[in-house]
């Protein structure tokens, strides 16, 4: 039994440097809670997260679960990528549609922020211990633009080389180190006591 | 998939403080989400795994609909385009009747009760007309 939960606890810890499972549900298994973060950290809201990671793994098992196992992983990122992209479009469509009917500006004329959806759920962050840690470099992250926030999570956090992480993006490979390195060097600035 | 915390094979330079760390954030919080979320994570798992092993009922989803309306379109062309007789019009068995040509396939003679009797009477008549008919004029 010890051994087991040594096991258990072994591989929850050091998922990130097993290779890719050979059955979609122990990859899935693998990532889910990654995901989750990757979408929640990108969408701000944890429902909409939710509703991303469930899309992106109804269809990867859908158009892909017949792919070689090597090739899950840059696929199901990619369409978590794609799928949380239409849902910032979707809010920026939502966001416009509430300016024009007025609701974009206060009595005095000022502009309210961008709408967001409430998320009233307490987030989980607060049971971290490294809370003020993850919320500094979340933040950080939150503030790259659009392609350099994707190349750094997909490349430097979930692990991904260089080709699969073009491929997940939808871009060449020197677009890739491209985005990667402006993202460094912007969260080098953002996060200086971490040096 | 290549190891996040080791070397990649494209990148010679062993990793920052800054990405170590980073990376280690990023897998503690991973770990760390809460109970209900991770049910719910769960449960999205399931029902996407679940969603490819039923595609019998998927088919028969269709097929049961499509059978049906196959049922009943054979039935209403049945009913609309009823089966050919083999049956002739009084009109055809009249002019067989005197068609030498079609009377090699009809042996039996036209029930006299049934056929004009002015037919009768002019029998060879309509025989020779129909002979001469069946050439065209030369001229």
């Amino acid at each position: 039994m010890n051994s087991m939960v040594s096991t258990l606890d072994a591989g929850m810890l050091n998922d990130d440097v097993r290779e890719t499972p050979a059955t979609l549900d122990a990859f899935l298994a693998q990532v889910e809670r990654r995901a989750f973060r990757m979408a929640e950290l990108q969408l701000r809201h944890r429902e909409d997260a939710m509703d991303a990671v469930q899309d992106a793994m109804l269809r990867l098992v859908k158009h892909y679960r017949d792919k070689p196992a090597a090739e899950w992983p840059p696929l199901f990122w990619g369409i978590l990528r794609r799928r949380v992209v239409d849902l910032q479009r979707r809010r920026k469509v939502r966001s416009i549609v509430v300016g024009w009917l007025g609701g974009g500006r206060d009595d005095d004329g000022g502009e309210l922020p961008t709408w967001e959806p409430a998320d009233p759920s307490p987030g989980p962050l607060e049971r971290l211990r490294d809370v003020q840690s993850y919320a500094d470099m979340a933040a950080a992250v939150r503030q790259l633009p659009q392609r350099q926030r994707e190349a750094f999570m997909l490349r430097m956090l979930e692990g991904l080389d260089v080709a699969e992480t073009a491929r997940a993006m939808g871009c060449s490979e020197g677009s890739v180190k491209t985005h990667l390195s402006r993202a460094m060097h912007h969260l080098r600035d953002q996060l200086e006591d971490w040096r | 998939m290549t190891s996040p915390n080791h070397h990649r094979p494209d990148d010679k330079r062993p990793d920052t403080p800054l990405e170590q760390r980073a990376r280690e954030l990023w897998h503690e919080a991973a770990q760390r989400i809460d109970p209900a979320t991770a049910g719910r994570l769960r449960a999205a798992r399931r029902q996407a795994l679940e969603s490819t092993r039923a595609p019998a009922h998927h088919t028969a989803r269709w097929l049961i609909p499509t059978g049906a309306f196959a049922a009943i379109a054979l039935a209403a062309m049945m009913v609309w385009l009823p089966l050919p007789k083999h049956v002739t019009s009084p009109s055809i068995q009249a002019v067989s009747a005197t068609d030498p040509s079609v009377e090699q396939d009809n042996d039996l003679p036209p029930d006299a009760d049934k056929t004009d009797p002015n037919l009768y009477q002019n029998l060879d008549f309509y025989g020779w007309l129909a002979a001469n008919n069946s050439q065209p004029a030369t001229r």
